[in-house]
């Protein structure tokens, strides 16, 4: 999976608790969850649920805790694919 | 330093009752609890509100976020009163719980003073509710501190930590923010 269609799938599972549409709109690699989507944190729990779902993977607290940036999810999301 | 958070209770914000929901957020411990209790979905948000909130104080004391709700560990001393503790920090924390929502205010010891509001918030976009909340808590300051309401405006760290200024010159006071459905509350 390249990076820009890893976006487009975080893209579309943060839509729904997304409260920024501009952040949205401009969403990239740079972009934070909380502060720039300002998706409420019970939401972000969420976000990470639909990210285990989407790609079948399971993520731990210890990685969970990083997941505060688009970045950040790709870096974890692409390490638990790759020990698929 | 201080922080709060509230939780609108009839805004379902999250099901938490979906699959490895709590089991991300909550100890065995702290699931215990919420099966143990009453009203599971009260209870549930109870604990919840004093993560954040103590959350809220971490933030401000060691300038780095982080989200694992785990990492921080629930007690109920009594029913509005709770214990957090985050690694080898400890945060106290008051609540009120109403039909409607809980509010929770974290202190770093058991016995201060604060001055705190919870009001309704209208139904709007987060862009002009986040603008009323601040408007509000900018001029209780205001009044209570005898400053300049005009002189008055809050900043955000790189990190996102809301910071008073007045005149452009930082004021050394901890203040927290939180709006969740219905309802604003601030405390200082």
């Amino acid at each position: 999976m390249t990076n820009d269609e890893l976006i487009a799938k975080l893209k579309t599972i943060v839509q729904p608790y997304i409260q920024d549409e501009e952040a949205f709109k401009n969403l990239n690699e740079d972009t934070d969850f909380i502060n720039d989507l300002k998706i409420n944190s019970a939401n972000l729990v969420d976000v990470i649920l639909d990210v285990e779902d989407e790609f079948d993977i399971r993520i731990e607290n210890d990685d969970m805790e990083k997941m505060i940036s688009v970045k950040a999810a790709m870096e974890i999301v692409n390490e638990k694919l790759a020990a698929k | 330093m201080i922080g709060n958070d509230i939780v609108d209770l009839k805004y379902s914000a999250s099901n938490w009752k979906r699959p490895r929901f709590l089991d991300k957020v909550f100890t065995q411990n702290e699931q215990a609890l919420i099966f143990s209790s009453e009203n599971k979905h009260e209870t549930l948000w109870l604990l919840w509100s004093m993560k954040e909130a103590a959350y809220k104080i971490h933030v401000q004391q060691f300038g780095e976020r982080f989200f694992n709700p785990k990492r921080l560990v629930c007690e109920l001393i009594s029913e509005d009163k709770g214990l957090i503790r985050i690694d080898d920090n400890n945060y106290f924390t008051t609540s009120a719980i109403t039909e409607n929502y809980v509010h929770t205010i974290a202190t770093l010891s058991a016995s201060t003073t604060n001055m705190n509001s919870v009001f309704k918030a209208e139904i709007a976009s987060h862009h002009i509710q986040s603008d009323i909340l601040k408007k509000a808590l900018l001029k209780s300051i205001s009044k209570t501190k005898q400053l300049p309401l005009q002189d008055l405006e809050i900043k955000k760290t790189t990190i996102g930590v809301p910071e008073l200024f007045c005149d452009d010159s930082k004021l050394p006071m901890s203040f927290s923010l939180t709006h969740c459905g219905r309802f604003s509350g601030f405390v200082y």
